[in-house]
């Protein structure tokens, strides 16, 4: 076995199918989709009518207009991703920490963080529903507050912040897990050798702790960024029918209620390549801790 | 013993083989439906059909399939990409039906409609389901738009049932000083406003140029005055604070429950509503024609015929299905309109029990003229467009001046 394992052909021929397989239902309909967004649009089925018309459908995507809501729903999906990063993972990773730290009820507090993980997004969805629309404006009620005109989720100006705060409150618990996990895989005698040296609290966890794990910081920046673009059931589900205040509910809009199937291939296209550029970035900026969590240390 | 029983076992055996070759296998038929909740009004009716024509056909077999509405719509479209759509299935009329008959997945029914057959329909039923000519669909049940006015809040408050424009703006008034919120809305779905301004439209600006807008018929325009002064009535609502104050982030059900509790004197919505009533509220909601304007389009209503059941083009067995489309269709109009789910599309000897349901037919059968729904009229993105747009008026972003400008680019395609 393992002298058929070390042979690089016989490993090639055992990973062809996988490889032809996911090429047939992963690769070729990304290549598919960006061929029928060039195509003008074609009334319900694709048939022989269709043709070529290059960029149109990209140009009419980013063409401002009071009637056009994809640009606006791009920069929502940019400001849901600042959200991710800037206060949903530093949230999970303080998390992490204090439980990393071994405090009593550690695993009770690790599973209870971790439940909304496990609910399905459209039951979290439901249920902040009815926060939205009964128990919050109740409050407001009992504390003399304004509540927003036309509701929480009514309101155009803010709707789109409150429809965020429920999928950000699901994921920090995932965040929390990876990066709990991670942190718990740094050997005790390096933690040890930093408190002997008068390392704590923030030191420990800023010069010590979190460099250790940028692997893990990577993963969870990728996962945060591309479900940011990505982001489509509790704003789905809380907001408004057929609202395309999102990429994605655009492009299901697009798709299945306006039957714009080249248009809304344009912006499937959009999307894909939106999380690409965006790895790819985020590849470049950890380029250098890559596998070698000990060589940033070391230079200090 | 044994081999008597096995004697008798291969017997019986041999004869129902025999019985089976005689009359012949059943025809099987792919049905789609929708009222998949037990909630449904049209359920109970439909589940009686269903029965009447087992035993009316049993050279015919019928496998249904029950959906969601929202759900089978976009199921049925996704279906209908593959050819592969059920033989039988329940589909709406108008726009919607014609985006599956442009793409040729529905077969015309005119080989199989007989004089006799649609003699039994009421006038003007296949209106929706007809295109250049050819019927793609036959209609299960009438639709139309009224007023939900609950007597017991109009007494005790002392108010007039509206039969004008400025007595429903009195009314309003007079809730919303009394605290009461006036009328309910679900804007969240976008379309329960639509019931409200389309009915709106109809009384500033009449059958013929809604139907001509609705329909994209050459030459008709949105940027006229009146279609300008039914959207600013319809703010004038809006600005009186008849809805709820958080109507945009309502469901049309969730709207729907302080009224069923007595707590909302008034609603403008489908005739269907009336069948979710409990029978305590029957007696104490009456059902009228929605306040005249003056104008002379006073006894128009908005609706018509609207859902219906069509059979699949590429199905094996069209005659047997055509069969099956017309007794689901027929059946179910009596069988609805019987239990008070639907008013007929079909000419019948049923009566209803439930009260607000008769009021209604009562009234639409002296009706002027039916005109069916914008957003059902009009097909992909704009339905979208004519929801959205009077998402945003509800919403203050858009004046009644660019929502009629927003309009008008459907004709720009």
């Amino acid at each position: 076995m393992k002298r058929v394992l070390s042979n690089k052909w016989s490993i090639m021929v055992f990973v062809l199918p996988t490889v032809l397989f996911f090429t047939y239902i992963v690769i070729f309909p990304i290549f598919k989709t960006l061929w029928y967004s060039l195509l003008n649009e074609i009334p319900a089925k694709v048939g022989d009518a269709s043709h070529f018309t290059g960029l149109t459908h990209y140009i009419t995507m980013f063409t401002p207009g009071r009637r056009n809501p994809f640009p606006g729903a791009v920069v929502n999906s940019l400001l849901y991703a600042a959200l991710s990063i800037f206060v949903q993972l530093p949230f999970s990773m303080f998390i992490a920490l204090l439980l990393a730290d071994g405090p009593r009820g550690e695993s009770f507090y690790r599973n209870t963080f971790f439940i909304p993980v496990v609910i399905s997004s459209v039951v979290v969805s439901l249920l902040w529903g009815r926060i939205y629309k009964g128990l919050l404006p109740q409050l407001f009620e009992a504390m003399n507050w304004q509540v927003p005109k036309n509701g929480f989720l009514g309101n155009a100006n803010t709707k789109i912040w409150f429809s965020f705060i429920p999928s950000l409150w699901q994921y920090v618990g995932y965040h929390m897990l990876l990066m709990y996990g991670a942190l718990k895989t740094i050997p005790e005698d390096i933690i040890e050798a930093a408190t002997v040296d008068g390392a704590s609290g923030a030191k420990l966890a800023f010069r010590i702790q979190i460099p250790m794990i940028k692997p893990m910081l990577k993963v969870c920046l990728s996962f945060s960024l591309i479900g940011s673009f990505k982001l489509f059931d509790t704003p789905w589900v809380l907001l408004e029918r057929s609202n395309m205040d999102l990429p994605a509910l655009s492009m299901y809009v697009e798709m299945f209620s306006n039957h714009k199937y080249s248009y809304a291939s344009a912006q499937a296209i959009f999307i894909v390549a939106e999380c690409l550029v965006f790895t790819a970035l985020l590849n470049w900026v950890f380029r250098e801790s890559d596998g070698k969590p000990g060589k940033e240390l070391a230079r200090k | 013993m044994k081999k008597i029983l096995a004697l008798v076992m291969a017997l019986a055996m041999v004869m129902s083989l025999t019985a089976a070759f005689a009359e012949g296998e059943p025809v099987v038929l792919k049905v789609a439906s929708i009222w998949s909740a037990e909630t449904e009004a049209n359920r109970a009716p439909m589940l009686k059909t269903l029965a009447e024509f087992e035993e009316a056909h049993p050279e015919i077999k019928l496998e249904v399939e029950w959906y969601e509405a929202n759900a089978w719509k976009d199921q049925g479209e996704t279906l209908a990409l593959s050819d592969s759509l059920p033989d039988v299935f329940y589909w709406n009329a108008g726009g919607v039906l014609w985006n599956l008959v442009s793409s040729g997945d529905i077969l015309a029914l005119n080989d199989y409609l007989t004089d006799d057959i649609k003699d039994q329909l009421i006038g003007g039923a296949l209106a929706n389901m007809t295109f250049d000519g050819k019927v793609y669909q036959l209609p299960y049940t009438n639709a139309c738009s009224c007023l939900y006015c609950n007597t017991e809040l109009f007494d005790k408050y002392g108010v007039k049932i509206p039969e004008t424009w400025d007595e429903l703006l009195d009314a309003v008034k007079a809730f919303k000083e009394a605290g009461v919120t006036p009328m309910a809305l679900g804007g969240g779905d976008k379309w329960p406003t639509n019931m409200y301004t389309d009915i709106i439209a109809l009384r500033f600006v009449g059958d013929e140029a809604c139907r001509a807008c609705y329909y994209k018929t050459e030459g008709a325009t949105f940027l006229t005055d009146d279609w300008k002064e039914g959207m600013t009535a319809f703010k004038t609502l809006i600005d009186l604070g008849a809805f709820p104050d958080d109507a945009l982030s309502l469901t049309r059900d969730e709207s729907e429950v302080p009224y069923f509790n007595g707590e909302i004197p008034m609603y403008v919505h489908g005739q269907w509503f009336s069948g979710s009533l409990s029978p305590e509220m029957q007696q104490k909601v009456k059902a009228v024609k929605f306040p005249a304007v003056g104008k002379g389009y006073d006894n128009q209503w908005m609706g018509g015929p609207a859902e219906g059941f069509s059979v699949s083009a590429h199905t094996a067995h069209p005659d047997e299905a055509f069969v099956a489309c017309q007794f689901l269709a027929q059946h179910q109009s009596d069988n609805g309109f019987e239990c008070g789910a639907g008013l007929p599309a079909w000419k019948t000897e049923v009566q209803c029990g439930n009260p607000v349901m008769n009021q209604i037919a009562e009234q639409v059968a002296t009706g002027d003229s039916l005109l069916l729904w914008g957003n059902t009229a009009l097909s992909g993105d704009d339905a979208t467009l004519i929801g959205d747009t009077v998402y945003d008026l509800l919403a203050g972003t858009c004046t009644p001046e660019q929502w009629c400008e927003d309009m008008e680019t459907i004709f720009n395609k």
